[in-house]
């Protein structure tokens, strides 16, 4: 743990069943996460990843290894303060949204502030604020079944920062979209980034993964690579698109 | 087919110019079938010349035209190895990628693993670049259409790239 | 041919993969099956028993009695208590006698001398009735012997329910007005009704005596003679028979007269109907109770269908899928149910038809007994309707909505979308996170809030109606009377309404469990979703178990004025009797209790499953 790691995990194993049942979903997982960083985690489906992700995010408890999330032991918490950790410091996007039926869309994104205490005028206010950030302001009355897909996902991306968390888990976030609504998404992450958000993608879809600072390869439970994807040559797109050569 | 490609696959041992034909030929298998005889004879002559190659008339098949064994000068291993680590990715030439995993297995002159995870970050790289400019551009602009295309032929080059990793993750396991 | 197979194969394979649920469906029809049977055998069985000792004890079709008069203003019931020693007149036994020869007298016994008097027996003091008789068997009434022997001298025999309520038998010592006596025996007449109903025709007893209902003891005349006191004189009685019983009421109307020195005649009808009041109130008990759980038990299966359906709508799918027919659709819940509805009803009218008889026989004092109450095809057939109607009832709305259900729809399971209630949405975000969330989820599933409310409403009236019979029984006609003496006929009333009040209970426990089953069940994605953005899973449970508090309160509440209004309409002219207050809150705060308690456990196993397996679970 050091100043420069907001989310760290350190031989986090999951494993299920026993015996020749036993399912190693996730295979002693060592990760750093730095405050404002994207980081992607790719593989195929099966691998892990999503796992992973549910155990950085106090969804799920690994078997063994420990994780730390600002500070705090995840692997030695309560199930009560793992609550209120997805509470004030996780947010959570997911393939399916997820959005409940019955509320509209403001309604939606307030809900995390309702469930964290907050005054339900304070909740408006900031589910007014986050639907303007994503866009969509005119919007906020309409029931998610009106909405479409990258608006649906872009509700819930605005309900993960209800309470402003630490860091966004985003598992799929695109997997049910258009290649239209996957840019949308993709730019709020960019401008989420820009805004020094730390967030971490779980893709298996390379086009996704490729938009974050960092991108780890994970295979039968094991990070198997990493890349640095900014801060380094990108190659030259005029090459790739038949300029030169 | 470069220069680099049929020299790799004489790194294995030193070759007649049948023999390396054949194991291109293995190698690529129906695509093989299109490969130009002559163009092979006239590479390693041309290797010859320029001192990446050098040869020796072998005693035994004096019938045979090409009974020259070719074998690789140290200029031409530094120029295999030079090429085994590059990752420039021009235009998808899928079978100088295939030749060259084929030629680091079989000389085992670098484990092909390595050359698909440097290839795939690399692409990754490019693929980040790619998508970032695709971002960036607003919605429905005409380079934003060519972004795409630059963008799915990199996912699909990725997802080749996939594919040869779990093939000689395979192969690798299949000989242990 | 093929068709049918299967729908039997699915009928099966359902059924198979829910043994418990198929169980506890098939509980409650059984046990609303088999009060109705209770219910409906009952219907014919009052006055059996009477008709079977009114047949071996040669019972009498007319009993008339002289009593003294004390010369007060024309009335037959005198109470010379007020009036100071007054002499009374002695009774005109010739007016009596001359009974004999009236028309239609086929045969008579008597005149026997009657009087009353107090009793002591295991340190209980009673009032009695003694009635003096002669060794030799007579022509009409013959009171049969149940235990021991016949009247010997310094010996009297017992009527056998008083005996029974006494806890007296052949060898205990008795005392009449200080006197000692042996029982020789306990033996069972039709000549008046048993204990505590000998009075029903009316009796000729001063303030003096303690308790309200006498008790019947005969003794030898002399003895009974001896006991008449200037408060208690001699009264005598006649049997008669007559050559056509039936026309003992004609017979008893055309003789009884105002005035006071007439013989009072009483018909063997009377006596039988007054026998028959006790065995008539149960059964009205029962009948109404067999409804209550008939409700409860349409409730439970409605919800079970329900919640069912819910997590078969992907089988539906499947089954249309590859080809079956709304139709077939239906045709295969519709079948699993009524096959389940059969079967159980099987067991309720079996059940029912072996517990009859003895909630008749606990009449003592008769000897005879509903022998097997007869189960008439008629009565079967009534018994399988509503059984079946509670299958078809409960099942109808959820199978037509299932068979039409777009086949993609199910396949892709897409669930009955939860309904929107703003204002309910609105309003939930001022409360508290577990109001919120139990606001939230009861406002998804409405109809299931409005069952909830039913089904306790149900039991509540139930339970109050018989807090409401309680309280007029505490009051004056007391389950232990002012004398310590147990009355057999309110105590078997409290009996038979202490069984429906637990079987009432017990269905209603297992309703609120199906409910918040189906309840944890459908809201699980929505709990773990609200777990995923931080609630805790207590206060989801805690949501849970207040989405289910509301219906209960307002079922609780409907269920009180329900019961009382239940009560007034069965009680048949009996005094209405309110239960104190505090039983009413004690019952409301109990239900509310109970209600939570049941929800939080059975939400605690719905919500143990970890969030992330559920919200991974729509996507697979």
């Amino acid at each position: 743990m050091t100043d420069t790691t907001l989310l760290c995990a350190s031989g986090v194993c999951k494993r299920y069943g026993s015996g020749d049942g036993l399912v190693r979903a996730v295979d002693g997982v060592d990760l750093a996460v730095a405050p404002g960083e994207t980081l992607s985690v790719m593989g195929p489906s099966g691998c892990g990843k999503s796992t992973l992700l549910h155990i950085l995010g106090g969804l799920d408890r690994p078997s063994a290894g420990q994780v730390w999330l600002a500070g705090n032991r995840l692997d030695e918490m309560g199930e009560r303060g793992l609550a209120r950790l997805r509470r004030d410091a996780v947010g959570f996007v997911f393939q399916a949204f997820h959005l409940m039926d019955e509320l509209t869309a403001i309604e939606n994104v307030e809900l995390p502030a309702l469930l964290a205490g907050r005054s339900p005028r304070a909740a408006r206010h900031r589910a007014t604020e986050l639907l303007d950030r994503i866009g969509l302001a005119d919007r906020a009355k309409f029931l998610p079944s009106a909405l479409s897909g990258g608006q649906r996902q872009r509700v819930a991306i605005a309900r993960a920062l209800a309470n402003e968390p630490l860091v966004v888990l985003a598992d799929e976030p695109t997997g049910n979209l258009d290649s239209e609504a996957t840019l949308d998404v993709l730019r709020l992450f960019g401008s989420l980034h820009e805004a020094g958000q730390t967030l971490i993608i779980v893709t298996h879809d390379s086009r996704i993964a490729a938009t974050a600072d960092r991108l780890v390869s994970m295979r039968d439970g094991v990070l198997v690579d990493e890349t640095r994807l900014t801060g380094g040559s990108t190659g030259s797109l005029g090459a790739l698109a038949g300029l030169e050569g | 087919m470069r220069q680099e490609v049929v020299l790799a696959m004489l790194a294995k041992e030193p070759s007649h110019g049948y023999e390396l034909r054949a194991r291109l030929g293995q190698a690529l298998g129906p695509l093989g079938e299109d490969m130009n005889a002559g163009q092979i004879y006239v590479t390693l002559a041309r290797l010859e010349k320029s001192g990446l190659v050098s040869c020796e008339r072998s005693a035994g098949l004096a019938d045979r035209p090409d009974r020259k064994v070719y074998e690789l000068t140290a200029a031409g291993q530094q120029r295999v190895a030079g090429w085994l680590a590059e990752v420039s990715w021009p235009r998808p030439d899928l079978a100088e990628f295939h030749l060259k995993l084929v030629a680091a297995a079989s000389g085992k002159l670098a484990d092909p693993l390595a050359i698909v995870d440097a290839q795939r970050r690399e692409l990754l790289r490019r693929l980040s670049g790619a998508q970032r400019a695709a971002i960036a551009e607003p919605g429905r602009s005409s380079a934003g259409l060519l972004l795409e295309g630059i963008v799915l032929r990199l996912q699909a080059d990725l997802r080749w790239l996939e594919a040869c990793e779990r093939n000689w993750t395979g192969r690798k396991e299949s000989k242990q | 041919m093929g068709r049918v197979l299967l729908v039997g194969r699915l009928v099966a394979g359902n059924l198979r993969r829910r043994p418990v649920e198929a169980g506890l469906l098939m509980l409650a029809i059984v046990a609303a099956t088999a009060t109705l049977t209770i219910g409906l055998i009952l219907n014919g069985v009052t006055s059996q028993p009477y008709l079977r000792t009114r047949a071996v004890t040669a019972g009498p079709d007319v009993v008339a009695s002289v009593s003294p008069t004390f010369g007060g203003p024309g009335s037959g019931v005198v109470t010379p208590s007020s009036g100071g020693p007054a002499k009374p007149a002695p009774p005109d036994v010739a007016a009596l006698t001359a009974l004999e020869h009236a028309p239609g007298v086929t045969g008579s016994s008597g005149p026997y001398p009657l009087t009353w008097v107090t009793m002591q027996a295991h340190g209980l003091t009673v009032a009695a009735e003694v009635e003096g008789r002669g060794q030799a068997s007579t022509q009409v009434d013959r009171p049969r012997l149940t235990a021991g022997s016949w009247l010997r001298p310094g010996g009297v025999v017992i009527e056998r329910a008083f005996a029974q309520a006494l806890g007296v038998g052949p060898g205990d010592s008795v005392t009449l007005n200080g006197r000692s006596f042996r029982v020789a025996g306990v033996a069972v007449t039709a000549a008046f009704s048993p204990y505590p109903q000998i009075c029903a025709e009316g009796c000729f007893i001063s303030g003096h005596l303690p308790g309200n209902d006498p008790g019947l003891v005969w003794a030898s005349e002399s003895a009974a003679k001896s006991l008449a006191s200037s408060n208690e004189p001699v009264t005598y009685y006649l049997n008669l028979k007559l050559a056509n019983p039936a026309s003992a009421d004609a017979f008893v109307n055309a003789r009884n007269s105002a005035a006071p020195a007439a013989p009072f005649l009483v018909s063997w009808q009377q006596i039988s109907e007054a026998d028959g009041k006790l065995v008539a109130n149960e059964q009205r008990i029962l009948l109404i109770g067999s409804w209550l759980l008939g409700l409860l038990a349409v409730a439970s299966v409605a919800v079970l269908v329900g919640g069912r359906m819910a997590d078969q709508t992907r089988r539906v799918g499947l089954v249309k899928a590859v080809g079956g027919t709304p139709g077939l659709v239906a045709g295969v819940l519709l079948a699993e149910y009524l096959v389940l509805a059969l079967i159980a009803a099987g067991v309720g009218l079996v059940a029912g038809w072996l517990t009859a008889p003895l909630l008749a026989n606990l009449g003592s004092g008769l000897l005879g007994a509903a022998a097997a109450p007869s189960l008439t095809l008629s009565r079967v057939l009534a018994v399988l309707t509503v059984a079946l109607l509670v299958a078809v009832l409960a099942t109808l709305v959820p199978a037509v909505r299932a068979a039409r259900t777009s086949t993609v729809h199910a396949l892709a399971d897409v669930a009955r979308p939860p309904r929107r209630r703003g204002w309910l949405i609105a309003l939930s975000a001022r409360l508290p996170v577990p109001l919120l969330l139990g606001l939230r989820v009861a406002a998804r599933r409405p109809r299931r809030a409005v069952l909830t409310t039913i089904s306790v409403a149900i039991t509540i009236s139930g339970i109050v109606a018989v807090l409401c019979a309680h309280a007029v029984f505490d009051q004056g006609f007391g389950v232990t009377n002012a004398s310590g003496l147990t009355n057999p006929r309110t105590s078997r009333l409290s009996d038979v309404m202490l069984v429906l009040t637990i079987m009432l209970a017990t269905l209603a426990a297992v309703n609120a469990i199906f409910i918040t089953w189906a309840t944890a069940l459908d809201a699980r994605h929505t709990s773990a979703l609200t777990r995923a953005l931080g609630a805790t899973s207590d206060q989801v449970i805690a949501g849970l178990a207040a989405a289910q508090s509301i219906p209960v309160l307002v079922g609780t509440l409907l269920g009180i004025p329900g019961g009382i209004g239940l009560f007034s309409a069965v009680r048949d002219g009996a005094t209405m009797g309110y239960p104190p207050a505090w039983w009413l809150i004690l019952l409301v705060l109990g239900t509310m209790a109970v209600a939570a308690l049941l929800t939080a456990i059975t939400a605690r196993i719905g919500v143990r499953r970890p969030i992330a397996e559920i919200l991974q679970a729509e996507l697979a």
